[in-house]
């Protein structure tokens, strides 16, 4: 018995020997931690993960995929990290969202890795948006921006210019409207529920009324001035229920997308994503007819574009952080910008992008996109974001579901509350 | 109970408590704790002072966190109303013997048995304004005069009610079900021995016979109703116009979304407190009929 227990251990060890030899020699690969939403083509992104794997083979790329709300996706990375986790090495940031994260301590201060002259080679808007008391803490993967997407079949029937003030869009979408004899079809549709949509689509209007919402010289809310009132009060009376139906106060981008492409509406304001989209036969009746452009201004006023898109940030607690930058080197190098906008269309951050050949050629609607992006405005940069956009989403949306509210008294009342929340954050400066 | 038998009974119990302790206790204990601190996870250098009761005041002061309050109160009283109501006719219909019972009893338990968000989501695509079920049943293929459901504040308060109730009823149902069960068949034939008709009888043998069950269920029913969370945060996240933003969504948003985690505990707190208080009425006054029930 004795003499077959003992013939039984030398025959595992010299199994595991034999099939355990060629790796226990060479190092064990580290493994990184990746947390992302679930992305729209998710192959696109595996195929570059598993290139970098080719090129690293000591490390390993671990997917973890947490909600596609921004939002959600916010409440989960914060916890983690305010938790300590070790477990997470790169994950993306909301382009709102480098201060906050940077003041909490939670991501890895960059500035040694990613100098200025490295910087220079992306476009300013997002590398701005990553900086937070001179150091910069993210690394731009791609870029939003609010663009404006039109018929343009309708518009050349009806021998219109792409309209360059609201009044004149509302003007052109009403002949369109009348001349098609279609009771189903409106004038506009964007994104107007209670959330963060809800806040760019908002700040757009303002700013292009000359307005602001938050004085950065003074930290001051400055939602009673009569440019911003005008701007809502423009929304609530000419936009919801007249211009779009009365059910964008619960859209989201992809209900309001769904309009468009279903050929619903004429104007639509979405980001650069819903281009592909928009032009995809097989989901999109209106594929070959759509346009971009710049979105209407109030008259006497610029257009006014709010920035998005995602960073990569490097959990300062990391393990591993020289991989980590290995990893986020290489996911937002020139190739891999590249293969995200061709394979993707997904908006590029470096500048050089947009002029190589391939992408000029396949995508000839990022160049027409550039103007929107170099123009685009960050919303409040501020630690307690997050806090100020509750109370924005919350004031607009109580200012345009009520066609008689009170918007200059919810106004006031609003900036109360955002007063607080600047104080607060300015405590930390 | 000699003392060696008592430790006994104690090591049984040690892992029931045990449990209790970690998942229940100690989370409420935690929440209470950081309900009187001021923590803001973005904002690490204010630390984490300890401020009393600075939290609850400020809660009492917010206007938010009032209107959120009563919009609770109509969910919790609408619901629970219908949900009685509509179940004690459910449990009535199915304590009947016909052909098919077993099955209807099944089916009367399918929304029960699909887990909220589910429902939700699917509540969320009948109240579409584009392509919604219900547009289509009230106006047909008249799409020019559909109705936003979700996007109107009243109508998007009704439609999460709708959606609660359509989903909770069953378990009225089933609790009252059990009441019935247990009420002896002879007293309905003495009733009708003597005369009494069918208004007469569920009016003097069914009522008092089952207000105990119907307690228990409006105990659990208002409980239950004043934690929704789920069906406001999948069908309209809390809009428009805070309409729909019921106090547990209010205190999530305040502890995952802005990061209060003191100010989001307050409200947990408070929450806790309101179905204690609620309990503890109910229970006597359930434990005093079921006492008079007995005699």
């Amino acid at each position: 018995m004795k003499t077959f227990s003992e013939k039984w251990i030398f025959l595992i060890a010299v199994c595991l020997l034999g099939f355990g030899s060629p790796y226990s020699f060479a190092k064990e690969p580290t493994t990184l931690v990746f947390l992302t939403w679930k992305p729209n083509q998710p192959e696109v992104w595996h195929r570059l993960v598993k290139e970098f794997e080719r090129l690293n083979p000591e490390v390993r790329i671990k997917f973890q995929v947490g909600p596609h709300s921004s939002t959600q996706y916010h409440a989960i990375v914060s916890q983690r990290l305010k938790n300590k986790d070790t477990n997470l090495d790169v994950f993306f940031m909301d382009v709102i969202w480098p201060p906050e994260f940077a003041n909490a301590g939670w991501c890895k201060d960059l500035t040694p890795l990613f100098p200025v002259q490295d910087q220079e080679k992306f476009l300013h808007g997002p590398i701005a948006a990553n900086t937070y008391k001179d150091k910069i803490y993210g690394v731009p993967c791609f870029l939003g921006a609010g663009v404006f997407y039109f018929r343009k079949d309708l518009l050349q029937k009806y021998h219109f210019k792409p309209p360059r003030t609201w009044q004149e869009m509302l003007d052109q979408g009403k002949m369109i409207v009348e001349g098609e004899k279609d009771r189903t079809l409106h004038i506009y549709s964007g994104q107007f529920k209670q959330y963060e949509g809800l806040v760019c689509d908002m700040l757009e209007f303002i700013w292009s009324n000359g307005g602001s919402v938050i004085d950065q010289k003074t930290n001051l809310p400055t939602l009673d001035r009569p440019d911003v009132i005008h701007a809502i009060s423009f929304v609530r009376d000419q936009i919801i229920g007249k211009a779009a139906p009365e059910g964008v106060i619960n859209y989201e981008e992809p209900e309001s997308l769904d309009l468009f492409i279903q050929g619903k509406a004429i104007f639509h304001r979405n980001w650069p994503y819903a281009w592909s989209i928009a032009n995809n036969p097989r989901k999109s009746k209106i594929a070959g007819n759509v346009a971009v452009g710049k979105l209407p201004a109030f008259a006497g006023h610029d257009s006014a574009s709010v920035l998005g898109g995602w960073q990569f940030g490097i959990n300062r607690l990391s393990r591993h952080p020289r991989e980590a930058w290995r990893f986020v080197q290489y996911m937002s190098s020139y190739q891999a910008q590249k293969i995200l906008a061709l394979e993707a269309g997904l908006a590029p951050t470096r500048r050089s992008v947009y002029y190589d050949s391939d992408v000029e050629n396949r995508m000839p609607h990022l160049k027409a996109f550039l103007p929107a992006f170099k123009r685009a405005r960050p919303r409040p940069l501020s630690p307690v974001y997050p806090m100020i956009s509750q109370e924005l989403q919350r004031f607009f949306s109580q200012a345009i579901v009520n066609k008689d509210s009170d918007i200059p008294r919810l106004a006031k009342n609003a900036s109360a509350r955002i007063e607080k929340l600047l104080k607060l954050g300015a405590m930390v400066k | 109970m000699n003392p060696r038998d008592q430790r006994l009974y104690l090591a049984f119990l040690s892992p029931v408590i045990l449990v209790l302790l970690i998942f229940i206790v100690a989370p409420i204990v935690s929440s209470l704790f950081a309900s009187l601190h001021r923590i803001v996870i973005g904002l690490p250098q204010l630390g984490d002072h300890f401020v009393g009761l600075e939290n609850y005041k400020e809660l009492f002061r917010d206007s938010v966190a009032r209107h959120s309050f009563w919009i609770t109160v109509i969910f919790v009283a609408v619901t629970t109303f219908f949900e009685l109501l509509i179940g004690l006719f459910m449990a009535l219909l199915i304590n009947h013997r016909f052909p098919g019972r077993g099955m209807l009893r099944a089916c009367v338990l399918i929304p029960w048995a699909i887990p909220t968000v589910v429902s939700a989501q699917m509540w969320r695509f009948l109240f579409n304004d584009a392509y919604g079920m219900i547009n289509y049943a009230v106006f047909g293929a008249d799409t020019a005069r559909y109705i936003p459901w979700l996007a109107i504040p009243g109508t998007a308060l009704s439609a999460i009610i709708m959606a609660d109730i359509w989903k909770t009823s069953s378990f009225a149902a089933l609790l009252i079900l059990a009441g019935l069960q247990v009420i002896p068949e002879e007293l309905y034939r003495a009733a009708k021995v003597d005369g009494a008709g069918l208004w007469r009888r569920f009016r003097h043998i069914t009522w008092p016979l089952i207000r105990p069950a119907l307690l228990i269920s409006l105990l659990f029913r208002t409980i239950d109703a004043f934690r929704v969370f789920d069906l406001a945060f999948v069908m309209t996240q809390g809009g428009p116009a805070d309409a729909t933003n019921v106090l547990q969504l209010y205190g999530y948003k305040k502890m995952f979304v802005e990061g209060w985690m003191g100010y989001g505990s307050a409200i947990s707190v408070c929450i806790f407190l309101i179905v204690l208080i609620l309990s503890i009425i109910y229970v006597r006054s359930v434990g005093r009929r079921l006492l008079e029930a007995s005699v």
